[in-house]
Order: structure tokens, then sequence, then C-alpha cells
């Protein structure tokens, strides 16, 4: 009779590591004998639930109208820019399509150029004769030196969100609000001591000291920024300096403003003083109404939404903050078809009519803009059609210019607005001081590597 | 005959390689996982790297801009004081919590045992979270309801109170987890010592200074020393708690820095500089406290 060479009682160390090794020759196989699916594959990485949930129910009808094309979407969360990262730089495991997240895209262009690990989009954008379909200006954020590495999810346009039962209660009327100057004004009314214990409760407005968030996109709205569109710094311009001296002023001398409650906007403190009464307006991007409907839904009916203030009669009323891009990494094995999947995700108007139903993102395909649903009153806001008023302000988005020293520079420029909002230093030092750091770096960089 | 001497020598041979057989998955593991990294890490320190090919050898050129970067002194300025904080507040607190637990005059022993134990079980993000609400200036659990400071303080809002409010969580989530530990310690002293001092006149103060302390010095040693190298790589709590380390870097820590060097700013060459220089300071600070808590001595 044939008999294995081996027993489990004369096993080394007995029947349980015997257990162990099949169980792991078992695993092994399964693990490495699956076979691939049939058809072509493409795999897309997202990073927020809204956009996950969105693609999820739309899939399926790209999957019917190319048959035998199988779309993997994967949603990692916060750390799919991380992820991302380590794929590329092994130059191994990146997706055909990702979306990148407008603060995290700097970092993925250091380097030369044509180590960026996104394919240069412009050349199928052009030929198709997308970039004029499209706001252009919302490809500054996802171009550098020339070329387009990814295609705008979304405008985001800010707005002045406002509490109007209290704003009338003091006696304004924010509708006639049109500059920052009618802003202070009409804050001055409305911020108050309620309880008479010396100590303001009642603030016109509340603004994020800790980051750069409200004040970069009061800069971005008088066209201002951190670099400029040929890459240098100009942080400690006249208008950034300005800007910034206008923004602690809103803490300090008019004290209509107040810090963030918790550690940013959406932070679940900030909603409890919004539901206080606390916080009159806010500087909101579409996809903040978002979040408020679902965080806060209990206050439907009480904000109005207005342009936010110009800087001078007749300025520009609207400004950017966020934003999302959706890129072809050079991994791709199918740009073909990945570019399908991409328009379709991005420039449907069905579905971005869909995306507006359930994340009040405006999309940046002009075509889109005259579907109903962006005239339909918002019960949210009491009736007012907000879509309606973000499509209005949409035409004059300013660019936001993409630098590889964003990330840095924002991570100093938080520092700067919080030593400038806390008198540490004057704005002026603050953004000199800021603007030095960033130059000698990239002169470092220059110096080693002879171009940046 | 010939399937038996088959079989003789395959058990001699399967004797002698079975062995490594079974250490090899931990060795290939760790020389995949830890060794490769770490070697590479350290040949990555000694170079600038850009993009994601592009590497330029600098030598020690990343240590110099390191010892010159201010927000790593910061950092490790943080980073200092939440140790001081874990050695000087947390690991008191734990010793205390096991005396009590450990003496007969408490009640339901197990039920606090667990309730000390449970903030462990709870995931450092969620924690942040947690505390996050506890510390809200307004309507926070500390300024408002406990009123114990009389006043509203931005914990999470003002540079001073940033890092305290670090410690304080982490004396929350990490004291019990000790205190498990001291009381192991507690419970393996012989209790012939202490019935030795009392015939001898001993008060509480003095059987603790001279039996309980002295006994508990290995769990001691033990705790100190894993406890700040927990805190020297001290992450996930100030990230999520503070936003990122703000505001001005008052809850940056080294390895937060490392985090962002390395994934933010895509420095890798620096961020491995980063790495090293925290090995070298845990390795000396663990072989500075073993040294003084005598556990190399011989007995």
């Amino acid at each position: 009779m044939f008999r294995l060479p081996i027993d489990a009682e004369g096993f080394p160390l007995g029947k349980g590591p015997m257990v162990m090794l099949v169980l792991f020759v078992i695993s092994t196989f399964f693990i490495f004998g699956r076979s691939e699916e049939e058809g072509e594959s493409l795999e897309f990485w997202i990073f927020a639930n809204t956009h996950y949930e969105e693609y999820q129910a739309r899939v399926p009808i790209f999957e019917a109208q190319n048959p035998g094309v199988n779309v993997q979407l994967i949603n990692f969360g916060n750390t799919m820019h991380d992820k991302l990262l380590a794929a590329m730089l092994s130059n191994f495991g990146a997706p055909d399509l990702v979306e990148v997240e407008i603060t995290s895209i700097g970092r993925f262009l250091k380097g030369a150029i044509d180590e960026v690990g996104f394919v240069d989009l412009r050349p199928r954008l052009e030929s198709e004769g997308w970039m004029e379909k499209l706001v252009l200006s919302r490809f500054t954020p996802w171009s550098y030196r020339g070329q387009i590495f990814g295609i705008p999810h979304d405008l985001h346009p800010v707005v002045l969100l406002y509490r109007d039962d209290l704003f009338k209660a003091a006696g304004v009327e924010m509708t006639e609000v049109e500059t920052w100057d009618d802003f202070i004004v009409a804050g001055k009314k409305a911020t108050r001591d309620l309880d008479g214990d010396g100590e303001i409760d009642q603030h016109a407005i509340v603004l994020d000291r800790r980051t750069e968030s409200d004040y970069f996109s009061l800069l971005l709205q008088q066209g201002g920024g951190f670099f400029d569109e040929e890459g240098n710094v100009i942080i400690d311009s006249e208008l950034a300096i300005k800007t910034l001296e206008f923004f602690t002023a809103l803490f300090n001398e008019h004290k209509i403003a107040t810090p963030v409650y918790g550690t940013w906007h959406g932070d679940p403190s900030n909603f409890a003083a919004m539901q206080d009464g606390k916080i009159l307006s806010i500087l909101s991007p579409d996809w903040y109404v978002g979040i408020l409907k679902s965080q806060v839904p209990q206050m439907s009916g009480k904000w109005k939404a207005i342009p936010m203030p110009a800087w001078h009669p007749g300025g520009r009323r609207t400004t950017t903050r966020g934003g999302t891009m959706i890129g072809m990494t050079k991994q791709c094995t199918n740009p073909d078809r990945a570019w399908e999947l991409l328009k379709f995700t991005y420039f449907d108007r069905a579905g971005l009519v869909n995306r507006y139903e359930t994340t009040r993102i405006i999309p940046p395909l002009k075509s889109a803009w005259d579907a109903p649903i962006f005239k339909e009153p918002d019960t949210y806001l009491g009736g007012q059609p907000l879509g309606d008023l973000f499509i209005q302000l949409a035409p004059d988005m300013p660019p936001r210019y993409q630098n590889p020293y964003w990330s840095e520079g924002a991570d100093l420029l938080n520092d700067a607005i919080f030593a400038a909002v806390t008198e540490k230093q004057t704005p002026r030092e603050a953004l000199t001081e800021l603007a030095e750091k960033v130059r000698a770096l990239m002169a470092k960089d220059l110096g080693r590597w002879g171009e940046l | 005959m010939r399937t038996n001497r088959t079989t003789y020598r395959f058990w001699n041979q399967q004797q002698k390689i079975a062995p490594y057989l079974f250490i090899a998955p931990f060795y290939i593991l760790f020389v995949v996982f830890m060794g490769y990294p770490l070697v590479s890490s350290l040949v990555m320190s000694l170079y600038e790297m850009r993009g994601f090919q592009s590497r330029i050898f600098v030598g020690i050129g990343n240590f110099i801009d390191l010892f010159g970067d201010p927000i790593f002194w910061k950092s490790l300025r943080n980073t200092a004081y939440f140790a001081a904080g874990t050695l000087t507040l947390q690991l008191p607190i734990a010793l205390l919590l096991a005396i009590l637990l450990n003496s007969k005059f408490v009640r339901g022993k197990n039920v606090l045992r667990l309730a000390f134990f449970a903030p462990v079980l709870v995931a450092g993000v969620f924690v942040a979270i947690i505390f996050n609400l506890v510390y809200d200036q307004r309507a926070g659990l500390v300024n408002n309801e406990l009123l114990i400071f009389g006043k509203e303080i931005g914990w999470l809002n003002e540079e001073n109170y940033v890092m305290p409010a670090v410690i304080l969580t982490g004396v929350w989530q990490w004291a019990g987890f000790n205190m498990i530990y001291f009381l192991a310690g507690l419970q393996g002293i012989r209790q012939e010592l202490y019935e030795a001092a009392s015939v001898d006149g001993a008060n509480w103060w003095q059987t603790f200074l001279h039996i309980t302390l002295p006994s508990l010095r290995p769990v001691i040693a033990f705790v100190f020393v894993v406890s700040m190298i927990g805190s020297l790589q001290l992450f996930d709590l100030p990230y999520i708690l503070t936003n990122g380390g703000e505001p001005a870097d008052a809850g940056s820590t080294i390895v937060m820095y490392l985090y962002k060097n390395g994934f933010q700013f895509m420095r890798l060459g620096y961020a491995a500089t980063i790495g090293w220089v925290l090995f070298f300071i845990i390795a000396v600070i663990s072989i500075v406290q073993l040294r003084l808590l005598g556990i190399f001595r011989d007995e």
C-alpha cells in the first residue's frame, strides 16, 4: 500500500503545525491561483464617500454601454493620497483613474515634469474640444508647466450664507450688502453681547484663523494667490498683506468675527454654535451647503445666501475653495477606455445633474448649467434657488495657480495667519517672513537640482 | 529495504532542515518588511530626493539641515513635553490606581479594572474625535460642564494649551493600560515581606518605599521604557486632535513632522533623516533609562 513519507503523528511538533502548513498551502493556492476576470478591467480610486456613492450608482450604466468592461471602484477615504504616492513611487499598483484633492496635488508635481505620474490630458481635451466647454480658470489648479494633469470635478464657488432672521432682528437687510465695507457696518450692528456679561455671544461671521482656508479664499477673490502663473512666490505682495490686515481687523479691530469653533468649519462644535445662534454668517462653497444639510438638517429654512461682498463696488462677488480632479495615471494600461470612463463620469449631463442633487456641487461643464434642477427652490435656504445663484457666479471663478511647493507653503501660511490674528506678528512681518522661507527653500532646490 | 533507507534519509534530512523552515517565515518577513526598509531608509537619508525618480547624494546634508530646522526643534520640544507629561503624570496615576485596586479595602475590583482598562480598547482616532468635543472652547465638557478652570480655555486653539490637552488625553487613554502592568507586579510581591515589615513596625509609607517600589523595579523599568518609546512615537492623537499640528505647530510631534515631510512635502530623504534621528534619540534614552533603573546591574 502506498504511504506518504510523513504522517501526522511523526510530524515535528505534532499535528498543530501540520494543520497550519496545510492551511498555508491551501490559502496560498487560493490567493495566487485565482483566475483573472475576463474582459477589460479599469481601476478607479476615490477618496470622498459622496463621490464614491455617486459613481457606484452610475458605473453599471457605463458597464452596460461597454460590454466586457469591468470597473473597479475603490474608496480609500483619507488615506488614498498616501497610497497613490506609494504606488507612483514604486511604479507599481497605481489605478487607471484617480481623483485627487486640491491641497494634495502639489506633492505629485515635485521633480522633473516628465516624472509626474499623471498623463498630460491637454492633447485629448483640445482635440475633442472640451477646453472651451468647461470653465477655463478651473484647469489652473491641475495644470503645471503647460501640461494638464487633471480635469476639474467642480467649481466650488463661494457665497455668503447668513442667518436672515438674526440679521433682520438686528435691523440689517443683508441683501443690501455689496462690499466688505458694507459688511463691516452690518456686522457691527449684528454682533452682540446678548446676556450683558461683557462677552460677545453673537458674532457676525465665523472665520478660520488656524488654517489658510478663509484668508486664502479672500485673497483669491481679488486675483491674488500664493504663487503666480510662472511659479513665483507672491504671498508677500501688497495685495496679500492688505488682505491679511483686513482679515485680522475683522477679529481684533472690528470684533465682528469669531474663530471657528473646534478645529475647522465642519467641526461638530461649529455646527452647535450655529444652532445656538452664535454664528450669523459663513463663507460657504457649494460643497459646504451639502455638509450643512446632512449635519444640521434642523437648521433648514434658517439660512439664506448672497454673493460674497466685493472688495470694491462692481468687483468680483465670489471666490473658490476646495476642489477635486480626475487624473489618468501613467500606469494606466488602457488609456482610451479610461478616457471614455472619465468622460462618462465628468462630462455626462445626467450624471452631473445627479451630482448636484446629492452633493450640491456645481459642475464645471457649462452646457449642464441650464438643467432645470439648478433653478429649483432650495428648501434648506427657505426656498431660495441656490443653484441659480452659484451658476450666476460660476463664470467669474478666479484662477488658483498650482505649484509643487504648495504643501510646504500652505503649512507655513497657516502659521503666519495664526501669528497675525493673535497679534504675535504684524500681517506684513508674518507674510514677509513666510515668503522668504519659501523662496529660500526653492532657491536651495534650484541650487541642488538646477531647476525647480 | 530500499524504501526503508529512503525513508530514513528523508527523516534525517528533514530533521536538520525543519527547524530552519519553521523559523524561516519570521526571518523572511523581518528581512522583507524590516531589514530592507531599514537599510533603504538609511541610504535614503543620505540623499535629497525629489519627484518619483530623481535623487542626489548629499551625505550628511540632510542631518545638517535638520539640526537647523526650527520646526523640527519645536516638534522635538512638543514630543519631549508629552513624554515628560507621560512620565510625571500618567505613570504615577497608573501606579496609584494599581495600588488602590490591589488594596483589600476597595470593592468591585473587577468592574473598576475593566473600567480603567477600557479606554485603551478605543482606537486612537476615535479618542481624538471624542476629545475634540470634550475640549471644545464653548460647549466642551471641560470648559462648560466641569467648570474646572473657571474660564473658557481654548484647549485646541491656543498654543500653550494644546500639548497639555494632548497629555491629558494620553492619561485618559493609557493610564489604565499601564495600571495592569503595575497591578501584575504588585500581585507578584511576596506577602511575607509585608508581614515581616509589619512585625518590624514599618508604617505604610516605609513599606511602600522599601518593599513595594524596589520589588516593582523591573515592572517600573519596563513600563517607563515602553511608555517613553510610545511617547516619542506619538502621532495619531495630536494629528487628529489638532488637525495636523495646528495652530502654529503647537501640536506637531517628531513623527508628525516626519509624516509631513515624507508624504505631504515629498521630501523622502529628509523624512528618512528624521526617522533615523528619532531612532537614535529612542535608543539613547532607553539605554539611559535602563541603566538608571539598574536593569543592567547584576543582583
